[in-house]
């Protein structure tokens, strides 16, 4: 028997199952996207069930297109009393719709229905049409007061999409923490964030898709940081030969047709990165670099070129890594 | 330290030298595309041979084509076509969301932990 002992021990320790236990992974769809939520620890499983049921219930208050929602109550009322989350999430948005100068613009649902990207029966409106819904997008006058929010324009329509799985991935984060979790990756759909880092200490490897599909732009190492890129090559559609990208410029109701194919923005905080990539997205490349630049938030960036330019923040100059040649934007050149 | 103690020591080392070399060859074999629907595994077929995937459920159809080394959406009725627009691809994946269905080309040396786009 006393040998039997030390036995089973070599057999538990050469077979190395202690290592693995502690990771649980798991798939679902959720607002209008594939998910996937990762965590290391113990009740792994418990808590990557507790971040999809959080999810999912942010997705029911947040999606402006599900007849359920608090937002959808909203736009169809004009004014509505709704949840702490979604009044919070609200004023995120109009923050970041001022500090863009408008690139970032939480109210062209409007507009954005006149192009079919709603309800994906697509048409080309005519300017005469793009021009009255203009009219309609005032986000600036939009007030929030004890979670009660007031549209105050008749017909102007709000759509968090560009803000709200940022949002979500920095809530869930939260969330896990609270658990006692140090280590997990959620990817919504390609807006990714990380809490800590892999199990063996490393950073989480994410790699920036290129959007002509056959690799990567480049990947990097990453520790609480959120991921997210904007670009429109995921969802357009294609008419008499043109082709319309989905993220529209607010100032003229089009396509934002900046000369970006991609922005990626880095950042402890989802919500920022998410709400930044969109609005660099429409600021073109001039533009982004020196909101970046002056920027006193604390976030890199990734640029692409519609001409194929590769360009990264200093911030990033040792942890990116990629095929492609790009060049490291420097902070002192633009002050 | 007698000799049963030698016999029993050599066969744990060699059980576990089987289990590691089953665990890795096991991996090996190239990349392969995993579809998924509604998160059931469809299938899982090679992306080195060139196949061509019906997929037909009640929510509609979608032609998964495997061509020199590249997946693609050939046709689906979808309503928005996003997963046929994706393009080909050689590494990610492709997501039809009305149809729930995912396309992934998962790489037996992959080191990416997610991709963003």
């Amino acid at each position: 028997m006393k040998k039997i002992i030390p036995l089973v021990l070599i057999i538990i320790i050469l077979s190395g199952c202690a290592a693995v236990s502690g990771t649980y992974s798991d798939s679902f769809f959720a607002m209008d996207t594939y998910m996937t939520v990762t965590v290391n620890g113990k009740n792994a499983e418990k808590a990557v069930k507790d971040a999809e049921a959080e999810i999912k219930k942010l997705d029911k208050k947040l999606s402006a297109h599900s007849g359920s929602s608090e937002i959808y109550r909203l736009n169809k009322n004009g004014s509505a009393k709704l949840s702490r989350e979604s009044s919070e999430l609200i004023k995120q948005a109009l923050k970041f719709n001022r500090l863009t100068d408008g690139a970032f613009n939480p109210a062209m649902l409007g507009v954005s229905e006149l192009w079919g990207f709603s309800d994906k029966k697509y048409k080309v409106p005519s300017d005469k049409e793009l021009a009255e819904a203009l009219k309609k997008v005032k986000p600036e006058i939009i007030t929030v007061k004890n979670n009660t929010v007031n549209l105050n324009v008749k017909g102007m329509k709000i759509d968090l999409g560009g803000i709200a799985k940022g949002y979500t991935s920095e809530k869930i984060v939260k969330l896990l923490k609270k658990q006692g979790i140090d280590s997990a990756l959620l990817n919504l759909g390609g807006n990714v964030q990380a809490l800590g880092s892999k199990p063996d200490g490393s950073g989480w490897n994410i790699a920036i898709e290129n959007p002509n599909k056959k690799s990567y732009l480049g990947q990097l190492a990453v520790k609480d940081k959120a991921v997210v890129t904007s670009g429109g090559y995921e969802r357009y559609f294609k008419k008499n030969g043109k082709i319309y990208y989905h993220i529209l410029n607010s100032k003229t109701g089009k396509p934002a047709e900046s000369g970006l194919k991609s922005v990626t923005v880095i950042s402890g905080s989802g919500t920022l990165a998410d709400a930044l990539s969109t609005s660099l997205f429409v600021m073109g490349e001039d533009k982004a670099v020196k909101f970046w630049a002056k920027s006193d938030m604390n976030f890199d960036i990734i640029l692409y070129t519609t001409d194929g330019d590769l360009k990264i923040s200093e911030g990033l100059a040792d942890k990116f890594k990629s095929d492609i040649n790009y060049s490291v934007i420097k902070r002192p050149d633009y002050e | 330290m007698n000799k049963r103690d030698f016999v029993a020591i050599g066969a744990v080392i060699l059980l576990s030298v089987i289990g590691f070399l089953t665990f890795t060859l096991n991996q090996k074999g190239g990349d392969f595309v995993k579809i998924t629907v509604d998160k059931k595994t469809y299938g899982t077929y090679p992306l080195s041979k060139n196949d061509e995937i019906n997929i037909k459920n009640d929510s509609g159809f979608n032609t998964v084509v495997i061509e020199n080394g590249e997946v693609y959406i050939k046709d689906a009725d979808c309503r928005d076509k996003y997963c046929v627009n994706q393009g080909k691809i050689k590494s990610g994946s492709i997501v039809c969301l009305p149809h729930k269905l995912v396309v992934e080309v998962v790489s037996d040396n992959d080191s990416i932990d997610a991709v963003v786009k």
